[in-house]
């Protein structure tokens, strides 16, 4: 017996019973398109989030007031008031690696005002070498300048977004805006820059230098974090260690005592969003995996209800002379041409589908040959699992019992 | 068939296989792993089926069992044309399938051209279907939406021979029916479609031909048609064994065994089957 021959049975008698085939399809297409849909989201957010922690830069650190942060919230609650400007002095001074600090405060939400125009908007206390840890730079005007720092001027330099909220297409350059009812005229335009690891949008932000901010915004002598950049090719472990260990000697905190501040690597910002969005990705591909498994039951139903119908096409096969063997193989290839087909329609259709999710939903979708690979293994898998029970029930029909009609 | 007996008992019945004379049957193509099981059985052998001693027991304990076949004995020769006949539910088509290898008896052993096919396992008893059986049924059981030409190139799907659409088309040419080898079953009158399937019966060249009851389904006309059909059969040398209930049918035989609650009560030459046509004898 000839396997050609054996797949040829599996096809014409698929071909034959077009109806029947169909509706074992469409269950194996729906899963398929699903999964190539959903892993070509996960593909897409993890392209996504090696850009996020691009923005967030490889070579730096940033050190944040209080311990235990969970995506940039105090789970304890409250201000915390442990870290200040003169401990990032100090940084910069003792530890080798360190190029340059930025100690940096800011108010999360603040209305800014111009004209009968206004936006809502995180505004940054920062000192001019903020544009040197964040490799950032103003498209239009200056950057907060070392002068401006000296006088607490009251200046500031916005992002694009709340440069196109506040002005449109005029000149922001040398307006003045009120930002918590304080005046700061504008002096420049931030280049835009996206959206930041933990998902904020990094263009809506007011800047004002750290000084200004601490004597007439909030009147605090405490900052907020701490933004380090580090020499290239520096060991960030090995900072955050020496950084760590300076800073619990400055708070001095006893042994047993935890951090009262925490630090954060490009790869522990990575590995948090990742985390996040991996078990959002997993729950996806339950979904997908579990309509793929319906998609299977129907298959294996189809196919047994179908052995029941087709007791005297068995029967006759083994009259014949199909061998149990044959039978078992012919109903294991029609499930696996059906799945299989089935899953080829359904990455078609989940690579229309991701397109449309990318073009129309904004999310961003990578489809690739993991995908397709993915696709085609599994509706194989299926095809085996759903035509294994079917084709065995086939395969021991008694000839001359089958042939009773 | 020259040296042929009339009777049922056969003097070949006690040569060993050393004593059979050599295959001088054509060439054929039988694949490698066949050969060996070929090789047990003599062609020339007048004897082609023997069946010793059968009984079939439908069910299980002393109370629920139904005998449906009773210590038969049978022999049947090359080349023969038998009758098996008897009221519905005397064992007479439990016996067709036994002897055409569809069904295994309780009790007893059946030997098929030389070889005890009794004690072969199922995928031994398909190879014996497919190469030395044909079946003919009272439902036609043709594959719905499949073309003739297809329908009857099935058996050769499970044998190893090559060019099966030419020899299937043959095969169609051999019962008439050149010019319907594209229609499906459902284009096709009843008389034709037991022609396709007699056709399928065929086309693997079988040592013996069974039919259940072909003419069950059919009008009189077609019914004559499939007879005549069958009678040509035999008169080309094939063993053909019909079951059926019909008197009038069983009289195209030349040996007419009649079945009677699970046994054969009698068994009889037909020195005078129906002729059609002049020049039919056997």
């Amino acid at each position: 017996m000839k396997t050609g021959r054996l797949i040829k049975i599996a096809f014409t008698g698929l071909g034959r019973n077009r109806m029947r085939s169909f509706l074992m399809m469409i269950g194996v297409v729906i899963g398929i398109t699903a999964l190539t849909m959903v892993v070509a989201a996960a593909l897409g957010a993890q392209e996504r989030i090696v850009d996020r922690v691009k923005q967030f830069g490889y070579e730096t650190l940033m050190v944040r007031a209080g311990g235990d942060l969970t995506m940039g919230t105090h789970t304890g609650g409250g201000e915390v008031i442990t870290l200040k400007i003169e401990d990032a002095q100090a940084i910069k001074r003792d530890i080798d690696s360190v190029i340059e600090v930025a100690p940096f405060n800011r108010i999360g939400r603040e209305d800014a005002v111009y004209s009968n125009r206004s936006v809502q908007t995180p505004l940054f206390g920062v000192p001019p070498e903020w544009s040197t840890v964040w490799n950032w730079n103003v498209i239009r005007g200056d950057f907060i300048s070392r002068n401006d720092m000296e006088r607490m001027a009251r200046v500031c330099v916005i992002g694009p977004t709340v440069q196109q909220e506040l002005f449109g297409e005029d000149d922001p350059l040398g307006e003045i805006i009120r930002v918590g009812n304080v005046p700061f005229e504008v002096i420049g335009v931030m280049e835009p820059r996206g959206i930041s690891a933990g998902g904020g949008d990094m263009d809506n932000r007011v800047f004002i230098p750290l000084s200004t901010f601490k004597r007439r915004v909030a009147n605090v002598d405490h900052i907020y974090g701490i933004r380090i950049l580090l020499g290239s090719d520096q060991d960030a472990d090995q900072a955050v260690t020496d950084i760590t260990a300076l800073l619990r000697e400055r708070h001095r905190l006893a042994l047993g005592v935890t951090d009262d501040f925490s630090i954060r690597s490009a790869e522990e910002v990575q590995a948090m969003v990742e985390g996040m969005l991996g078990t959002f990705n997993l729950f996806l591909i339950l979904v997908a995996g579990i309509s793929l498994i319906a998609g299977g039951v129907v298959v294996a139903n189809i196919m047994l209800i179908s052995v029941n119908e087709r007791r005297r096409e068995i029967g006759l096969r083994k009259a014949v002379g199909a061998r149990s063997r044959d039978i078992t193989v012919q109903f294991l290839f029609e499930a696996m041409a059906v799945t299989f087909t089935g899953g080829v329609m359904g990455m078609i259709l989940g690579g229309v589908g991701s397109a449309l999710l990318e073009t129309l939903a904004q999310t961003p979708t990578t489809v690739s040959w993991e995908i397709v690979m993915v696709g085609v293994v599994f509706s194989i898998l299926v095809g085996i699992l759903a035509g294994l029970q079917p084709a065995r029930r086939a395969a021991v029909l008694q000839p001359v019992d089958s042939l009773k009609s | 068939m020259e040296e042929k007996m009339n009777t049922s008992a056969s003097m070949n019945r006690d040569h060993t296989a050393d004593e059979r004379a050599r295959d001088k049957h054509a060439p054929d193509d039988h694949a490698l792993d066949e050969k060996e099981l070929l090789n047990q059985s003599d062609p020339q052998s007048e004897l082609l089926i023997e069946a010793k001693n059968i009984s079939k027991i439908y069910g299980k304990g002393d109370d629920a069992t139904v005998k449906a076949l009773d210590d038969v004995s049978l022999e049947i020769e090359r080349g023969e044309f038998i009758a098996i006949m008897g009221a519905s539910g005397s064992g007479k088509s439990t016996l067709m399938n036994i002897l055409g290898c569809l069904d295994r008896p309780t009790r007893g052993s059946l030997f098929l051209d030389g070889q005890e096919v009794s004690t072969l396992n199922d995928e031994e008893l398909a190879a014996i279907r497919n190469k030395k059986i044909g079946f003919v049924f009272q439902t036609f059981h043709l594959l719905a939406r499949t073309n003739a030409l297809e329908n009857v190139e099935l058996p050769l799907l499970y044998s190893d021979r090559s060019h099966i659409t030419e020899l299937a088309r043959e095969a169609l040419k051999s019962v008439g029916l050149s010019d319907r080898m594209y229609h499906l079953p459902n284009e096709l009158s009843g008389g034709q479609q037991q022609r396709v399937a007699i056709a399928r019966a065929l086309v693997n060249d079988p040592e013996i031909v069974f039919a259940d009851e072909p003419t069950g389904n059919l009008d009189s006309r077609s019914s004559l048609e499939i007879m005549l059909l069958l009678q040509k059969l035999h008169k080309e040398e094939r063993t053909i064994v019909l079951v059926t209930h019909e008197e009038d049918i069983a009289r195209y035989a030349g040996r007419i065994i009649q079945v009677a609650d699970g046994k054969i009560v009698r068994d009889t030459m037909n020195s005078e089957p129906v002729q059609p046509e002049p020049g039919g004898n056997k």
